[in-house]
């Protein structure tokens, strides 16, 4: 564990401000210098085109570029190197012949000033998003780099790479539609109140016959109750029963929705969006309790669901935003299928529990850093249920900011074997990166401070966490 | 979708000892919002203990009929019978649920007993869309131009002064909108019958004539 040297990681570009492209990791940075002129690995149409500034996008409407169909061109903005996709995937040149009518629509909202990474992440992400079948593979590399937050690029990366839109470009409209419907219905099956299901079935059945004649007299006529259904029934099968056994879930349900991110407008407050935006998720967890009744609704599953709808809901596209319900429901499913078993209480314990997956955490950390792994565990018995368990079983939405976490479920979502490892591996560069603090901290400090994890730079998290995974026998900080 | 119990007549331990355990088993908390009380619940425990014959009835009831039904909802409204020894219950109550104003008086108030054109005067009068009476025993369910009455019998089955031969029965009322599902619940030979009324409010009924 002694370090002979500077590890190479510590040498790579992230940390100096120099442009430098010997990082593997990370796509060159296009400089202003290097962009158009001779560079040879840029597509030679490029050549041609006109130098306009990294910062002034906004006016470079038409490109000379020959191959590149300008006149359907609708994103404008794009600053000028987009089509330059990273030097490692020479397949991607036909991406330009092929390169129409993006149908997301969307332009690029770039802030002010992103960083030269973020510009050449960004305009890759597109490049991909706007092929006529997309390759997911690539997708996930690129994604588990960070998707810039603008654009609705997220949005329509997490759906892609949660399977919800196919990755057939075609298909996604008619997907959308039929995944949407089929979310109506389930809203229509199964959350009407017992009233009205009673309603449509006399009115289907034609008992419904009109009282608006106010001025009749006489006793009102009585009429036979169908099916021993009355609000009283005690029958297993009963709606009515049925539908008070899961009031208590609908309590617990609506309990946590108020608490989901108290300090964000976007969840609570009493404005009239805030209040749509609570019945949404109260109405999709609802439904997932109903339709997983060997589940049904376990504290904590509210903070999984809301960064996947306050993504979706800020669509930029207004038809994505207005059924931003649908599509959560669906990613949501997706979400949970890879963590289900850490929330149903009689796994705990088996194999695929949480359990065993804080051992696995555990094991992680004896190989990659054995010192702080013994320290953490078998000096200051620290646990590691105590600060795992909700890192792990709320995809560390609960440890940072809403922004980082959303950060940090790009690299989750992007990990083709599931987003587990990953989280694994960020949990344990989590632990790396404070290790000092806490070789030095006894039980209580050590608790204090992984229950309250300290606000750290997310892109050198993501990178540790990277890192572990090339290197399983890495050297110790 | 509020659900709103109407009962009344119960007369224990004097005329009954208890609701019908079929009734009480279907009587469970968390389900119903509302109680209207009719009158005549009767029980006060310092009678009780005078008499000989009503003791074994005291470990049926240990309390007030008034607190289980508490026990079921909270939210109780009674109004007094001629036998109810409680002083504090009022004559005539009005309550408002939903898009119904309900109202609810014992009936013995009212002469003759049970005439139906009397009680549509006294719903005029209180300015309600639902009158519910009792005294009567007898399960009724009639409407005029001012509004329905509802009169969901006796829940215990007492006799009254009129009638010997009672069903147990009391009504269930699912107030939905402007729309009302009555269920009415009588206890028949020994087996529990539900029926039901549809009763629509339309925006022409009922002028308050206060």
């Amino acid at each position: 564990m002694v370090k002979k040297q500077v590890p190479e990681w510590l040498n790579s570009s992230l940390w100096s401000s120099s442009t430098s492209s010997s990082s593997p990791l990370l796509p060159p940075p296009p400089s202003d210098t290097d962009d158009h002129g001779g560079d040879d690995d840029r597509l030679p149409p490029l050549s041609s085109k006109p130098a306009p500034s990294m910062h002034s996008y906004a006016t470079s409407p038409s490109y000379g570029s020959s191959t590149v169909v300008s006149d359907s061109r609708t994103k404008p903005p794009i600053p000028v190197s987009p089509p330059a996709i990273v030097r490692e995937e020479p397949p991607k040149r036909e991406v330009k012949d092929v390169r129409r009518d993006d149908d997301n629509g969307t332009s690029p909202n770039l802030s002010s000033g992103p960083s030269p990474e973020e510009i050449s992440r960004q305009a890759q992400l597109l490049a991909e998003l706007s092929r006529k079948v997309i390759n997911i593979g690539e997708l996930r590399k690129l994604a588990a780099q960070g998707i810039p937050d603008g654009a609705g690029i997220r949005s329509t990366v997490w759906k892609l790479l949660l399977g919800y839109l196919p990755s057939d470009r075609s298909l996604w409209a008619s997907e959308m539609a039929k995944k949407r419907s089929q979310y109506r219905h389930f809203k229509e099956d199964l959350l009407m109140n017992p009233s009205e299901i009673t309603r449509r079935l006399d009115k289907s059945s034609g008992l419904e016959n009109d009282e608006a004649k106010g001025e009749g007299k006489g006793l009102l006529s009585r009429s036979e109750i169908s099916d021993g259904e009355h609000p009283l029934s005690l029958r297993k099968a009963s709606i009515w029963n049925q539908f008070f056994q899961d009031t208590e879930i609908m309590e617990q349900i609506d309990r946590d929705v108020k608490r989901t991110h108290p300090d964000m407008n976007f969840f609570s407050g009493d404005s009239p969006f805030a209040k749509s935006n609570q019945d949404a998720l109260r109405n999709i967890l609802i439904v997932f309790a109903k339709l997983n009744p060997g589940i049904r609704y376990v504290q904590g599953m509210n903070e999984i669901l809301a960064p996947l709808y306050f993504m979706f809901r800020n669509d930029p596209d207004e038809d994505n935003a207005s059924s931003a319900e649908a599509d959560t429901f669906f990613c949501f499913v997706e979400v949970l299928s890879g963590f289900r078993d850490h929330f149903c209480q009689q796994l705990d314990n088996s194999v695929v529990g949480i359990r065993s997956t804080i051992t696995r955490l555990s094991q992680l950390l004896k190989e990659h850093d054995e010192e702080l792994w013994r320290h953490l565990e078998i000096t200051t018995k620290v646990n590691p249920q105590f600060y795992a368990f909700r890192w792990i079983t709320l995809l560390l939405t609960q440890e940072f900011n809403f922004a980082d976490s959303l950060h940090i479920w790009d690299a989750l979502l992007s990990d083709p074997e599931g987003p587990l490892e990953t989280l694994l591996r960020v949990c344990c560069a989590m632990l790396i990166l404070i290790r000092r603090r806490l070789l030095a901290g006894d039980f209580t400090a050590n608790l204090k401070l992984l229950q309250n994890y300290p606000p750290t730079n997310i892109s050198h998290l993501l990178y540790v966490a990277n890192k572990l995974h090339v290197h399983p026998s890495g050297q110790s900080l | 979708m509020v659900l709103v119990l109407a009962l009344g007549d119960l007369h224990i331990p004097h005329r009954a000892p208890d609701l019908p355990a079929k009734f009480k088993s279907m009587l469970v908390p968390g389900k119903i919002q509302h109680i209207l009380c009719t009158g005549n619940l009767c029980i006060k425990l310092e009678n009780v203990e005078q008499s000989e014959s009503l003791v074994k009835y005291k470990t049926d009831f240990k309390a007030e009929v008034h607190d289980y039904l508490k026990t079921i909802c909270p939210d109780l409204h009674i109004t007094r019978g001629e036998y109810d020894e409680e002083t504090r219950y009022p004559e005539t109550k009005i309550i408002t649920i939903g898009q119904f104003k309900l109202g609810v008086c014992h009936g013995h108030q009212v002469i003759p007993w049970g005439d139906l054109d009397s009680l549509a005067m006294l719903q005029r009068q209180l300015g309600v869309d639902i009158l519910v009476t009792g005294h009567t025993h007898q399960f009724t369910a009639y409407k005029h131009e001012g509004g329905v009455v509802i009169n969901p019998g006796s829940a215990t089955g007492a006799y009254s002064s009129i009638t010997y031969d009672v069903n147990p029965s009391f009504v269930l009322m699912d107030i939905d909108g402007l729309r009302i599902v009555v269920y009415v619940y009588e206890l028949i030979d020994g087996e529990v019958k539900v029926d039901k009324i549809d009763f629509k409010k339309t925006a022409t009924t009922t002028q308050a004539s206060h």
